[in-house]
C-alpha cells in the first residue's frame, strides 16, 4: 500500500522511508512519523476494536491522551500491549498489530457484542452477574476476562533493562511548547539550571502543529531556534522524550525518559530511565487537550479532534480524510478548517453549534447553530448526518468542543482544579506543589500570545525569587488568535448512542443512568461507569462526562466539581519503576571475608538479610544436608570445627562514659567489668521485651567492642546513638561499627586451644590459666598480623573467637585450616552453628522473636534492681514477670525416634479440648542432635521452670503431629559448663 | 520528601529513618514514684496532630545525627529541623 | 609445618577498569581511621590536628588535605572526622593515634571500606544514575564529602578533582556496589 493520504510535510524527513507492518501488511512512512502519522498516511483508518464492545475504532488524536488507538508494538518477549500509536515513534522494521479482537481486525467475531449493548449499561456487570455465587469464578469471570480487556501480555520475562537516575536544577519546566520553551529561555539566559522536559520527541508543542507565527516566523521554525539556543547553554538540559509523570513532596518530580523505545534495538542499553528530579522551582507548561462533543455513533474511525486532524495536516503531511468536516463549538475548531483549506483538503462543512457565528470559508457549507446527531460507515465514517437532517458525505469528522488545560501535575498534592466559565474548562486552582507555577495553556491561558508571555513571566518570578536576575526581555511576539468558545456539550436530539468516554465504552447515557441511580458524585460516576479509568485516565473524557452529569443534575459544573488527577500522569511501565532491581540485582549482597574459600570448599550459601552465609560443607559420600551438619557438629565437639562469625555486628565503643553508657543499655551491670574481659549482655526494648544479645569485650579503659546478632546489627547501633544523642546527651561515648572491618572466626573445639597456639604468636599465652573464660586480648597471628582474640562459646565446647582486620580474613581461614590439618580440623556452617547452641540451651532470633521478656528467657535474674537500663521499668510489668509466667525450657520427646518441630504449641496430656486457655506455651526451636541421637527443641513452657521432668504435649494441628516431650534443661550439652571452661 | 538537615543543607528523605514523635526523648525517670505510670506513657501515648508533628529522624545514611524535624502532618511541610542533641539539651537531658 | 604468614587481599582486589571517558579503579592501599572528638575537647583536637596535620578539622560536608597532602581529613559527623591516607601495613590506627595523642578517640575504619575512585569526563553522567546527590560543581566543590545512599548501600563521595570521585561503601558488599558503579558507567558510556 502507497501513502495515499500523504500531502506534504514540514517535519518529517521525505528523503528517508521506514518501513513497518500493521497486522502484517507491509507499509511506508518516514523518519518524524508516529505510528499513527504513518496509518493514517497509508489511508488505516480502523486500527483497533473497543474495550466492551468491539466497535471499530480508528485514530482519535494526535498525543499522549489518545484513547482509540493502542496497539501491540514488536514481538515476542519485547511485546508491548496498549501502546499508543501517537505517539509511538515510527522506526524502520516496526512491527504493530490490533489488540481485542477474535479473528481480523475487519470482521471482529466479537462485534456481536455491540448488538447486545442495550442490556450492557452502566453497572451492568456489578447487577448481572450476582448469582449464583458459584458462577462468578468458574464462568462469569473467566468469560468476561476473555471477551473484554486490551492487548495482550507476552507472558515472557521483560528482555528489556530500565535504570533509575537523579537529576537537579533550579527550574524545571515541564512541556516545550509556546510556554515552556519562553520559560527555559528565560531560565538558560539567566544562568540558572534548566531542565526542560517533554514527552514528544520532537519538543515544540503545538507549535509544530499550528500555521501561527512568532517573530514573524513560522512557530515551528522559532521553536527549533529556542531548542538550538537551549541546546547550546552548558547550564540547560533539554529531555525529549521525557513526561513528567509525577510531582511529589518538596520539588521532587518523577519523569520517565523513553532511551530506546523509537529504536529496533536497545543495544544493551536501558530502554527507559526513571528519573528524580529535584527542582527548587517548576513552571508548569503542559499545554491543553482537547475534547469532543458527545452526538450519536461519534466513535466511528475517522471522528477526530479537531486539533489533532491540524497536526496530522500541518506537522507530518498527512490528510486524516479526502473530504473532511469540522464540527465545533468553539474558534479554534475554525483554524482547522481553514488549515485544511490550506493544505489543499476538501472541506465539507463547518458544524458550529453556536448560533452567533460570523465566520465562514470560502466555498465550504457553514451550518451555524447547527448539531450532528449520527454517523455513518461501517469501518470507517463515510457520512454525517445534521439535526435539520441533512446527510453530508465525509470520510473524516474534526470535532472540537474546546480545551481542557491540563492541570494533573496540580493535583498530586493538594491542588484542586476551578472551573472558568470563559473558557469553559477547569483550571489549575488550590494549593500548588510548592514552587510549582503554571503557565500557558496549562494555566488556562489558550493563545500563543500569551503562552510566550505567561512563559517568560512566569519564568523570571521563580528565577528571581531564587536569586538570578532574569533578563526581563520581552516575550517574542505572536498574534492573540481567536478563541471563543460557547460551551456545548451533548447533542441531545441524537437518538444514537453518544460516546463520552471512547477508551471505556461509556456513553451519555450510562452517564445519565448512573446518576438516575443515584451514583451523583463525580468520584462515584467514575467508579461505577469507568468514565475516565485505563490508560488514558479520560484525558479527553472527563470534563465532557461531568459536564453531562451536571446537566442530568441540574447543576453547575463548578457545583459537580471534578475529579482528581493522581500520578502518573501518562502510565509508566512497572519495569521502570523497578528499575535495575531485577534477578540477583534485586538488591546487595555482603560475602563473608571467608566467602571465597568456602566456594572452593563448596559450601552451600544461605541468605541471612544481604549476607550470604556458609550453611553447610557438604563432603564427597554425603547425601543430604543432615549429612553434612551431623558431621559437622560431631567434629567440632570431638576435634575442632571453625565458623565464619563476621556478619555479627560490631560496635566500637569509646569514650570516658562508655561504661556507664553500656550499664545503661544492658540490663546485667557493666560498670565492673575489666580491661580485658568479656561479659555477656542482654539489652530490652524500652517496653520491656528483649531486645539483642552478645558479648561485649573491655580492650582499654575508654574502650570496648559490642556485639550484637547478625539481624539487629544496624538498629542496635541506630537505637545506641539514639541513646548517646536524645537521651544522655552529655556523656562522653563514642560508636561507630566495624563489622565488616574485622574477619570473626568462632574456633571451637576441645583442640581449639591447640589449633591456636599454631596461629597465635608466641608471645602471648593462651593457656587455660592466661586467658581463661571469657578473657579477651589484643594479639598478633601469624607473624605479626594484629588481631583480637576472645575466649567465649556459642557451641558450648572450649572455643574461642579471633579477628583479623577483613583484608586478612581470608588468607586468616586459610591459616586457621592449614594450622588445624593435624586436628581434623572442618569448617562449620550456619546449620552446625544453630544445632549447636540449641543443644547448649543459648536463646537466638527465634527465642527473641518480639514476644517474650527477660524473664521469660530465664534470665529475669540478671536484670540489675541497682540502676536505670532501656527497659529495666517496663520489664517489671506484671504479664512480662510473672512467676507463673513463660519460661524457656528444653524438649525431649519421650519417643526418641520423634521429630520434633517449631511452631507446635504445648498442651497438657490429658487435655481432650486443646484450646487458648489451655495452650501452655509453644516450641520455638528444634534440632536433630547429632550429640545426643535424637531431636531436641527449646520452648516456651508456663512455669516451665518448676515442671522439669513433666511431660507434656506438642500439638502441631496444623501438621497433623502430636507429640509428647519431656521437659528438661534447656542446656543439652555439658550444663555444668566444664567444657568451656576447660 | 527533602529533609534541611542543620549541618548538611537538603537531603533527600530516603537518607533517613523515621523514629517517631519527639517527646521520645522525654523519657521518664525510672526511680520516681510514678515511673510506671509514666513509661506507659511514654511508650505508648501519642498525640496524633493533623497538623504541626515534631518528629525524630536518624540520618542513617549520612552523618547519623538525630534530628528534631518540625513537619505538617497534612501538607508536609517542614518548618523546622534541629540536632535532636540540642533538642534533648533544651528539654533538660544531660548525662 | 607450612608457612602461615597472612597476606592482605583488597576488597576489590585491586581492580582497575577503563572504560569510555571514565576509569574506576580500587584505591587498594588506602588506609582510613575515623577520629571522635572527645566530649569538651574541641579545641584540643583541633590544636593536634594541626600540629599532626597543618590543617584545621574539616567544616560539615567537607573534606581538606594536610599541609603535606598526604591524608585527607573528611567530616564524617558532628563529633567525628575520617582520616585517609594511602599506607599499606594493617596499623593505621595506631599511627594517627601517636600523631594526635589523647586528643582524638581513633578507630580503623581501614577494613570495613572498599575505595573506589572514579574519574573521567563521563564521570558525572555515570553517578546521576546512582547518586542522588547534587554532583554539580556549584553545588559540590572539589573536597566536598558526604555520605549517602546508593542502590541500598551506604556511601561516602568526595569529590577529589573536577572529573574525579573517591566512592567508600561497605567493603562486604564491596561486589555489588562495584557491580552498580560499572553498570552506571556502561549504561552511559
Amino acid at each position: 500500500m502507497t501513502q495515499t493520504n500523504r500531502i506534504g510535510g514540514r517535519l518529517i524527513d521525505r528523503s528517508r522511508s521506514l518501513s513497518f507492518t500493521f497486522n502484517g501488511r507491509a507499509m511506508q512512512g518516514h523518519p518524524g512519523d508516529t505510528l499513527a502519522s504513518a496509518l493514517l498516511a497509508n489511508g488505516q483508518q480502523l486500527v483497533g476494536r473497543s474495550f466492551k464492545y468491539h466497535r471499530p475504532r480508528g485514530i482519535f488524536s494526535a498525543g499522549s491522551e489518545e484513547p482509540n488507538a493502542l496497539v501491540q508494538l514488536r514481538r515476542g518477549a519485547a511485546q508491548e500491549p496498549n501502546t499508543r500509536a501517537t505517539v509511538a515513534e515510527l522506526f524502520d522494521g516496526l512491527e504493530a498489530t490490533s489488540q481485542n479482537h477474535r479473528g481480523p481486525l475487519e470482521y471482529d467475531l466479537l462485534a456481536a457484542t455491540d448488538l447486545l449493548a442495550p442490556f450492557l449499561g452502566a453497572g451492568f456487570y456489578y447487577k448481572t452477574f450476582m448469582w449464583p455465587k458459584s458462577f462468578w469464578e468458574k464462568l462469569y469471570e473467566p468469560a468476561i476476562r476473555s471477551s473484554a480487556g486490551l492487548g495482550r501480555l507476552s507472558m515472557e520475562p521483560d528482555p528489556d533493562r530500565y535504570d533509575h537516575g537523579y537529576l537537579h536544577c533550579d527550574l524545571l519546566v515541564i512541556g516545550a511548547g509556546p510556554a515552556g520553551l519562553s520559560a527555559a529561555v528565560a531560565g538558560g539566559r539567566a544562568g540558572a539550571r534548566v531542565i526542560l522536559a517533554d514527552e514528544d520527541f520532537r519538543p515544540g508543542g503545538r507549535l509544530n502543529a499550528e500555521t501561527l507565527e512568532i517573530d514573524g516566523a513560522p512557530g515551528h521554525d522559532w521553536a527549533r531556534t529556542a531548542l538550538a539556543e537551549l541546546a547550546a547553554m552548558d547550564n540547560v538540559r533539554v529531555l525529549s522524550r521525557t513526561t513528567v509523570y509525577g510531582a511529589y513532596d518538596h520539588g521532587i518530580y518523577g519523569a520517565l525518559e523513553r532511551m530506546t523505545d523509537h529504536l529496533p534495538a536497545s543495544g544493551g542499553k536501558p530502554r527507559q530511565v526513571l528519573w528524580r528530579i529535584y527542582a527548587h522551582r517548576a513552571v508548569l507548561c503542559a499545554g491543553a487537550t482537547e475534547r469532543g462533543i458527545a452526538f450519536g455513533n461519534n466513535d466511528r474511525p475517522g471522528v477526530m479532534l479537531a486539533g489533532a486532524v491540524r497536526a496530522y495536516v500541518n506537522r507530518w503531511g498527512v490528510a486524516p480524510g479526502k473530504r473532511v468536516a469540522v464540527f465545533t463549538n468553539n474558534d479554534d475548531g475554525w483554524r482547522t478548517a481553514t488549515d485544511l483549506r490550506a493544505a489543499g483538503v476538501d472541506v465539507a462543512a463547518v458544524v458550529d453549534s453556536r448560533g452567533d457565528v460570523t465566520m465562514s470559508l470560502d466555498g465550504a457549507r457553514v451550518e451555524t447553530g447547527g448539531a450532528i446527531v449520527d454517523t455513518a460507515g461501517r469501518k470507517g465514517l463515510n457520512r454525517i448526518t445534521l439535526q435539520n437532517g441533512d446527510r453530508i458525505e465525509a470520510d473524516c469528522l474534526a470535532v472540537s468542543g474546546g480545551w481542557n488545560p491540563n492541570v494533573h501535575l496540580t493535583c498530586h498534592q493538594r491542588g484542586r482544579p476551578t472551573w472558568r466559565d470563559d473558557i469553559a474548562a477547569f483550571v489549575p486552582g488550590g494549593a500548588l506543589p510548592p514552587g510549582m507555577t503554571v503557565a500557558g495553556a496549562a494555566g488556562g491561558a489558550l493563545t500563543l500570545a500569551a503562552a510566550l508571555r505567561e512563559g517568560r513571566e512566569t519564568a523570571n518570578t521563580a528565577l528571581e525569587d531564587l536569586g538570578f536576575t532574569a533578563s526581563r526581555e520581552p516575550a517574542p511576539k505572536a498574534e492573540d488568535e481567536a478563541a471563543g468558545i460557547t460551551p456545548f456539550w451533548h447533542v441531545a436530539a441524537s437518538r444514537k448512542r453518544a460516546w463520552v468516554d471512547l477508551q471505556n465504552d461509556v456513553t451519555a447515557k450510562d452517564v445519565k443512568q448512573s446518576h438516575a441511580e443515584g451514583f451523583r458524585s463525580v468520584e462515584h460516576l467514575k467508579r461505577y461507569t469507568t468514565l475516565g479509568m485505563a490508560t488514558d485516565q479520560g484525558k479527553t473524557a472527563n470534563v465532557l462526562g461531568l459536564a453531562i452529569l451536571a446537566q442530568a443534575a441540574g447543576r453547575s459544573i463548578p457545583e459537580t466539581g471534578t475529579t482528581i488527577f493522581r500520578p502518573p500522569y501518562t502510565p509508566v511501565p512497572i519495569g521502570a519503576f523497578a528499575g535495575r532491581a531485577r534477578g540477583r540485582d534485586f538488591r546487595p549482597y555482603r560475602l563473608t571475608p571467608s566467602h571465597k574459600w568456602a566456594t572452593e570448599q563448596g559450601a552451600t550459601f544461605v541468605e541471612v538479610g544481604m549476607w550470604l552465609r556458609a550453611q553447610w560443607f557438604a563432603r564427597p559420600g554425603e547425601t543430604g544436608w543432615r549429612d553434612s551438619v551431623d558431621r559437622e557438629v560431631e567434629m567440632t565437639r570431638n576435634s575442632v570445627g571453625i565458623c565464619d562469625v563476621t556478619t555479627l555486628g560490631k560496635i566500637d565503643i569509646k569514650g570516658r562514659d562508655a561504661a556507664e553508657f553500656l550499664n545503661r543499655l544492658y540490663v546485667n551491670g557493666f560498670a565492673k567489668l575489666s580491661v580485658g574481659r568479656v561479659r555477656y549482655g542482654l539489652m530490652l526494648r524500652e517496653d520491656g521485651i528483649a531486645y539483642d544479645d552478645g558479648t561485649t569485650a573491655r580492650l582499654g579503659e575508654n574502650h570496648y567492642v559490642m556485639t550484637t546478632t547478625t539481624a539487629n546489627a544496624v538498629t542496635v547501633f541506630r537505637n545506641m546513638e539514639f541513646a548517646r544523642q536524645c537521651l544522655w546527651p552529655d556523656l562522653d561515648v563514642h560508636l561507630i561499627s566495624t563489622t565488616d572491618g574485622w574477619a570473626q572466626f568462632a574456633v571451637a573445639g576441645p583442640n581449639s586451644r591447640n589449633l591456636l597456639r599454631k596461629v597465635v604468636d608466641a608471645a602471648h599465652d593462651i593457656s587455660k590459666d592466661a586467658f581463661p573464660f571469657m578473657a579477651c586480648a589484643e594479639v598478633t597471628v601469624c607473624g605479626g598480623t594484629p588481631a583480637r582474640l576472645f575466649r567465649i562459646s556459642f557451641s558450648g565446647e572450649l572455643a574461642y573467637e579471633i579477628a583479623v582486620p577483613a583484608r586478612y580474613g581470608d588468607a586468616m581461614i586459610r591459616a586457621l585450616m592449614a594450622a588445624g590439618e593435624e586436628f581434623g580440623a572442618i569448617p562449620y556452617g550456619t546449620e552446625a552453628l544453630g544445632v549447636m547452641r540449641i543443644e547448649k540451651g543459648h536463646a537466638a532470633g527465634n527465642e527473641l522473636n518480639g514476644q517474650t521478656s527477660a524473664h521469660h528467657l530465664g534470665m529475669g535474674r540478671m536484670i540489675s534492681r541497682k540502676k536505670d537500663c532501656i527497659g529495666n521499668a517496663a520489664s517489671e510489668r506484671a504479664e512480662l514477670s510473672r512467676e507463673d509466667g513463660l519460661r524457656l525450657v528444653g524438649l525431649r520427646p519421650v519417643d526418641h525416634g520423634a521429630k520434633l518441630d517449631a511452631g507446635a504449641h504445648f498442651i497438657e496430656r490429658g487435655d481432650a479440648s486443646p484450646s487458648m486457655a489451655s495452650d501452655l506455651g509453644w516450641m520455638s526451636s528444634v534440632a536433630y542432635s547429632p550429640s545426643l541421637g535424637h531431636s531436641i527443641g527449646l520452648g516456651f513452657v508456663r512455669r516451665g521452670d518448676a515442671r522439669m521432668g513433666d511431660i507434656i504435649r506438642a500439638y502441631d494441628p496444623v501438621r497433623g503431629k502430636d507429640t509428647e516431650v519431656e521437659i528438661v534443661s534447656a542446656h543439652f550439652i555439658d550444663p555444668e559448663g566444664e567444657r568451656l571452661r576447660a | 520528601m527533602i529533609i534541611h538537615h542543620p549541618l548538611l543543607g537538603p537531603r533527600d528523605a530516603a537518607e533517613f529513618v523515621y523514629k517517631g514523635d519527639v517527646t521520645l526523648i522525654d523519657r521518664p525517670d525510672w526511680q520516681a514514684e510514678d515511673a510506671a505510670e509514666a513509661f506507659h506513657d511514654y511508650l505508648y501515648l501519642r498525640d496524633n496532630p493533623a497538623g504541626e508533628h515534631r518528629e525524630l529522624w536518624f540520618h542513617e545514611q549520612g552523618d547519623r545525627s538525630w534530628l528534631v524535624v518540625t513537619r505538617n502532618t497534612l501538607t508536609h511541610e517542614i518548618t523546622k529541623v534541629e540536632l535532636a542533641r540540642d533538642v534533648a539539651r533544651e528539654r533538660g537531658r544531660s548525662r | 609445618m607450612p608457612d602461615l604468614t597472612l597476606t592482605p587481599t583488597p576488597p576489590l582486589d585491586g581492580y582497575a577498569q577503563d572504560f569510555a571517558g571514565t576509569r574506576l579503579a580500587e584505591a587498594s592501599e588506602l588506609a582510613i581511621v575515623a577520629v571522635a572528638t572527645p566530649a569538651g575537647g574541641e579545641t584540643a583536637l583541633e590544636a593536634a590536628v594541626k600540629a599532626a596535620y597543618g590543617t584545621g578539622t574539616p567544616a560539615p560536608g567537607a573534606s581538606i588535605l594536610s599541609k603535606d597532602g598526604k591524608a585527607r581529613l573528611v567530616w564524617s559527623g558532628p563529633d567525628q572526622m575520617f582520616l585517609l591516607f594511602t599506607h599499606d601495613a594493617p596499623d593505621a590506627e595506631a599511627g594517627v593515634a601517636a600523631a594526635l595523642g589523647q586528643a582524638g578517640y581513633c578507630t580503623d575504619q581501614t577494613g570495613v571500606w572498599a575505595a573506589l575512585e572514579i574519574s573521567g569526563p563521563g564521570v558525572r553522567g555515570a553517578l546521576e544514575r546512582l547518586c542522588p546527590l547534587d554532583l554539580h560543581p556549584d553545588a559540590f566543590a572539589e573536597g566536598a564529602a558526604a555520605r549517602t545512599v546508593m542502590e541500598h548501600m551506604g556511601a561516602f563521595v568526595i569529590r577529589t578533582g573536577s572529573d574525579a570521585f573517591l566512592l567508600l561503601s561497605a567493603s562486604s558488599s564491596a561486589k555489588s556496589f562495584l557491580h552498580a558503579v560499572e553498570l552506571s558507567v556502561r549504561n552511559t558510556a
